[in-house]
């Protein structure tokens, strides 16, 4: 009887104890998660990969219905709007057919003279298009989760485009859902150029809205207005893809403003150039 | 003994209610809406279920639901596994000693205590991640983001409230 009291007695101290210290435990475990993330082990990379598998089905299944809702708000705004943008498309279609007679005449050029110099072209890009069904974008992270099924084409760091240019690259790989972060996150970096001066720098993202140019040489020619593109250089990103346009040149900053609008993706593609890179070495690295 | 089964059913669901309609509000949350701006002014529903739960119903939200919602979280959200559990962790500690105090209380009470322990969550969040990238985010935004997350306050709150009239019994 003594016995048992005493057992009694010991289990429900070991109970106060462990509600004590339990906050204290579960305190330690999320700042070994953030130590285990800030290494990029592949423990956590793939635990990430299928947690992220896991979840987003729940999210997806509520896109239909939310998208629907958010439908009725669009036509009606966009109603409004019919007539200006007829015209402004009208106007748009004159000069890309202008300019679309130039290309076809540089294209049979190009081709040409590629032959003449045995130029050897990049291999073809295969594209993927993959629908958003969760965004998430304010001081902390900026980030998208795109349904790319049950493709084994999607690997991690290959670009993502949207109708207007670069929108950001793959970030984790899941069986059904592919997590991409924007060139807006504080994570990317994406080295570019002006497409004017061929000045090269590095897009770097704030969790702003538009993410700014950092190692640009010092005496580098820079004009608000100038086009950003991708420069190529590290070999993960193909040079030339449109990014953004310069919209201020401080001494300290140099902003940019995306030309896709990254608050409003609903289809993006994910585009293999066949281009390993950094990602490729890092992989042979582990 | 059917009925026993479907009693336990019955009851083990409404202790998980709170937990299981934070996850279902935070996953609504997520959902790409084409309103302008819509992407950038998201309220922390993590906070605000934390905040209304352990208020309410202390007994059915513990700290092991707030450490599974926060980790919903950060499976979802870009940041770095184990921030949204700090982040939760941080309002659940403020709140283990006030919540009696906002029990009860009239709503602007408790919305007005949410505007402070939630400004404090949201400050620490800023600062572990700035030193987790080894930079100052951008605080103006986080500011915003806060604002709005008490803005949206009233409305999570009436959301919950129903949840926790109408779904769930006082006596479970």
């Amino acid at each position: 009887m003594k016995r048992r009291r005493s057992l009694f007695i010991h289990l429900s101290y070991i109970r106060i104890l462990a509600k004590k210290f339990a906050i204290v435990i579960l305190f330690l475990s999320a700042f070994v998660l953030m130590l285990l993330n800030k290494t990029e082990s592949l423990i956590i990379e793939k635990t990430s990969s299928l947690a992220t598998d896991v979840v987003s089905p729940m999210v997806d299944v509520l896109v239909i219905p939310a998208r629907s809702v958010a439908g009725v708000y669009d036509y009606f705004r966009e109603l409004k709007n019919v007539h200006k943008d007829n015209q402004q498309l009208r106007e748009e279609n004159q000069k890309l057919l202008a300019l679309y007679d130039k290309a076809r005449v540089l294209e049979v050029e190009n081709k040409l003279l590629s032959g003449l110099l045995n130029y050897v072209p990049p291999p073809a890009a295969e594209f993927m298009t993959a629908r958003i069904i969760a965004e998430e974008g304010d001081a902390f992270s900026h980030s998208v989760i795109a349904y790319t099924g049950n493709s084994n084409r999607v690997k991690k760091g290959q670009v993502v485009l949207s109708e207007r240019g670069v929108v950001g690259r793959v970030d984790k790989v899941g069986q059904m859902y592919s997590k991409i972060i924007l060139i807006t996150d504080i994570n990317s970096r994406i080295p570019v150029m002006v497409e004017r001066t061929r000045v090269r720098g590095i897009l770097a993202g704030d969790n702003t809205s538009m993410p700014k140019m950092i190692f640009i040489p010092l005496d580098a020619e820079l004009e608000a207005g100038d086009r950003i593109v991708t420069s190529g250089v590290a070999g993960v990103f193909p040079s030339g893809l449109p990014i953004g346009k310069v919209v201020s040149v401080d001494k300290n900053s140099v902003k940019i403003k995306p030309y896709n609008n990254l608050e409003r993706l609903e289809y993006v593609r994910i585009v293999d150039y066949g281009l390993d890179g950094i990602i490729q070495n890092e992989a042979n690295g582990k | 003994m059917q009925d026993d089964v479907a009693e336990n059913i019955k009851t083990y669901l409404q202790r998980i209610m709170p937990l299981l309609f934070s996850v279902f509000l935070i996953m609504l949350s997520y959902v790409p809406l084409d309103f302008p701006l819509a992407n950038n002014i998201r309220p922390a529903v993590g906070m605000v279920c934390v905040y209304y739960w352990i208020i309410h119903r202390p007994d059915l939200f513990n700290l092991v639901s707030v450490y599974l919602l926060g980790l919903f979280e950060d499976v979802l959200s870009a940041v770095p596994l184990g921030t949204n559990i700090f982040t939760l962790l941080i309002l659940y500690i403020l709140l283990l000693n006030l919540a009696r105090f906002f029990n009860g209380k009239p709503f602007i009470v408790t919305w007005y205590g949410f505007a402070i322990l939630s400004f404090v969550a949201f400050f620490a969040k800023w600062l572990m991640l700035s030193i987790y990238y080894g930079q100052f985010l951008p605080s103006a935004l986080a500011f915003f983001s806060y604002l709005f997350s008490v803005a949206a306050y009233p409305v999570l709150s009436l959301m919950n409230a129903f949840v926790q009239n109408y779904l769930i019994q006082d006596e479970v």
